[in-house]
């Protein structure tokens, strides 16, 4: 059977770009564990799905963002691949992914909107026909409020990040937007993180976004992942 | 939202799942004793009442939320159901926001599904057939497109034992004026159903203007759709292509089942043809549909073709993940899945017992 990723001379082209937002601090590491299997048969799996609805990935590509705190320990505070074509690069994703270690993390919020910024500010596809741009959150944690001094003070801490959940709003974007990072049609937001703030509210309010409940240090199971990407794939369509 | 939440009167009873809907996402709900099915919208959000953003960007998201009020509105008000065949749509009974969301309540239809339509006899055929075209009929006859013709959005009714199966259509979210469609970016529709003309709007390869795409669109669904029911698959099209508009705007034909008569395949043709203007409308095919010939099925096939997709059931299974939810095990949302073995294919046809 041809291979349904191999880009298509006719059709409806599908480019499909996805960044895992993942916190890699010590309670996440039931969750880690699961999601490093999962990423490396994601492709597969999300193919699958979507075969089922007809529909056929002319490109996907996937971005890993490994968040800790900027505020704890700036050195491994954030570890990021770029765009990485799958299956072309699927070796230099295992890669990726497989070294990632959960440790560290300090107090209990961590930097999850940095992580969310920096994953909005990605160089997301802009070709093909129908784009979709997926950002999928793991996190068992709360998030600092943009714009902490503490984590602002880092060295690593990413420039030009925005000051406030407002102004992190703007870049998400929304139908009418004039100051948008994202292509709103093309958007979607998945949560995988805990009932509070700023989940909830982030959730609530922003447009085109799910929210999956999670819990500190309960693991991820295999059924569960297999319901998230269902739900990426059904809101690919 | 989440089960066991109360929105707009209404309890959430199942676990909310955006299955079948990229941009929403459903469940059903109760209140004073009347199930309803609840669709969520994920977009447009409205600023929260204690929102500290900009004046500006307050005002810009609620334009948003006033556009699509009144687009839903207007198509709400010209769908009645007192109106012939309108008893065969299933038509929302009240949109509303609580907090950012908006919400849309429509009646509760019980499915289970039909596994082999085709092996229905002419005559269910017929009137199942002749019910979808008629409910098609009210939406056309007001130039209302429906926009996301599909199998899915099409429930099949059985009211006893001894009655007819009979169609109900469902889902006019993506419905619009015909010839005034959303921009390419924002239409909706299916890939596998959709048309010729909405295959090259969408990829806004400057071949089509929006005035191009009108209720004939949603014939060449029903073309699609029709040799479904008849033969219990999809018409075929050659490799290298994605779906039959793909093929049809390369100017290869569609693969038909051979069992069917000349006639059916000539009305299937000219329902599925390239241009817009060639298919014939729904008047023309109550008309068509008459002759019980349409119906009927020789017993040698020169071909058949693929089932649609190649479903696999999804069994529900115990699981803490479900959509703002509170950790609680979410539930298959229908009554009843189809259940089969690893192998068979799921029908997309869901019938009411």
């Amino acid at each position: 059977m041809e291979n349904a990723l191999v880009r298509k001379q006719h059709g409806l082209a599908y480019a499909v770009d996805i960044v895992f937002c993942i916190d890699v601090t010590y309670s996440m590491e039931p969750v880690l564990e699961n999601v490093k299997k999962s990423a490396l048969t994601f492709r597969d799996r999300l193919e699958s799905v979507m075969r089922e609805d007809g529909k056929v990935i002319s490109q996907l590509r996937i971005k890993v963002v490994a968040f800790r705190d900027f505020a704890d320990n700036a050195d491994d505070a954030l570890e990021q691949s770029g765009f990485l074509n799958l299956p072309e690069q699927a070796s230099e994703f295992a890669h990726f992914v497989q070294k990632l270690r959960p440790n560290g993390g300090g107090d209990i919020p961590e930097s999850g909107l940095e992580a969310l910024a920096v994953a909005i500010d990605a160089d997301w596809e802009s070709g093909l026909d129908r784009r979709r741009h997926v950002i999928v959150v793991f996190t068992d944690a709360p998030a600092h409020p943009l714009g902490t001094p503490d984590a602002k003070a880092a060295n690593t801490y990413p420039k030009g990040m925005p000051e406030s959940l407002d102004e992190l709003l703007e870049k998400w974007g929304y139908t009418h937007s004039q100051s948008a990072t994202m292509e709103n049609s093309a958007k979607r937001l998945v949560l995988f993180a805990p009932d509070c703030a700023p989940w909830m509210g982030i959730a609530e309010e922003w447009n085109r976004t799910m929210h999956f409940p999670s819990n500190a240090g309960d693991g991820l199971e295999e059924f569960e992942m297999t319901e998230i990407i269902n739900t990426i794939a059904n809101s690919l369509t | 939202m989440k089960r066991g939440e109360v929105v707009g009167g209404y309890r959430v009873i199942t676990e909310p799942t955006n299955n079948g809907g990229g941009n929403c996402v459903w469940a059903f709900g109760e209140r004073d004793k009347e199930q309803v099915f609840i669709k969520c919208f994920l977009e447009p959000k409205r600023p929260r009442p204690d929102s500290t953003a900009s004046e500006k960007s307050k005002r810009l998201r609620l334009q948003a939320c006033e556009e699509f009020e009144k687009r839903h509105r207007t198509i709400m008000k010209m769908l009645k159901p007192d109106a012939s065949g309108g008893g065969n749509l299933v038509l929302a009974k009240e949109l509303f926001y609580e907090g950012s969301t908006y919400y849309k309540i429509t009646e509760r239809i019980e499915t289970s599904s039909l596994a082999t339509p085709a092996d229905l006899d002419s005559r269910q055929k017929r009137v199942l057939l002749r019910t979808l075209v008629l409910s098609l009929k009210q939406l056309h006859d007001i130039g209302v497109v429906h926009g996301d013709l599909k199998l899915d959005n099409v429930l099949v009714q059985k009211r006893s034992k001894r009655a007819f199966y009979t169609t109900k259509l469902i889902d006019f979210d993506d419905s619009y004026v015909s010839g005034h469609p959303p921009d390419a970016e924002s239409i909706g529709g299916d890939v596998r159903f959709g048309a010729p003309e909405w295959q090259r709007y969408v990829r806004q390869d400057g071949s089509v203007r929006p005035d191009f795409l009108t209720t004939a669109s949603d014939i060449f669904a029903l073309g699609l759709m029709a040799h479904y029911y008849l033969t219990g698959a999809l018409p075929g099209f050659p490799d290298g292509y994605d779906s039959a508009a793909d093929a049809v705007n390369a100017e290869k034909p569609l693969r038909l089942d051979g069992r069917l008569a000349s006639e059916t395949r000539e009305l299937i043709k000219a329902m599925t043809a390239r241009s817009p203007g060639s298919r014939p409308g729904v008047d023309v095919l109550l008309e068509r549909l008459r002759d019980e010939r349409i119906f009927v099925l020789n017993k040698k096939s020169e071909f058949t073709p693929s089932p649609p997709g190649s479903t696999v059931p999804r069994e529900p299974k115990p699981s803490r993940v479900s959509t703002n939810m509170n950790g609680k095990r979410p539930v298959a949302p229908s009554v009843t899945e189809p259940v089969k073995s690893a192998g068979k294919r799921t029908s997309r046809v869901r019938i009411n017992r």
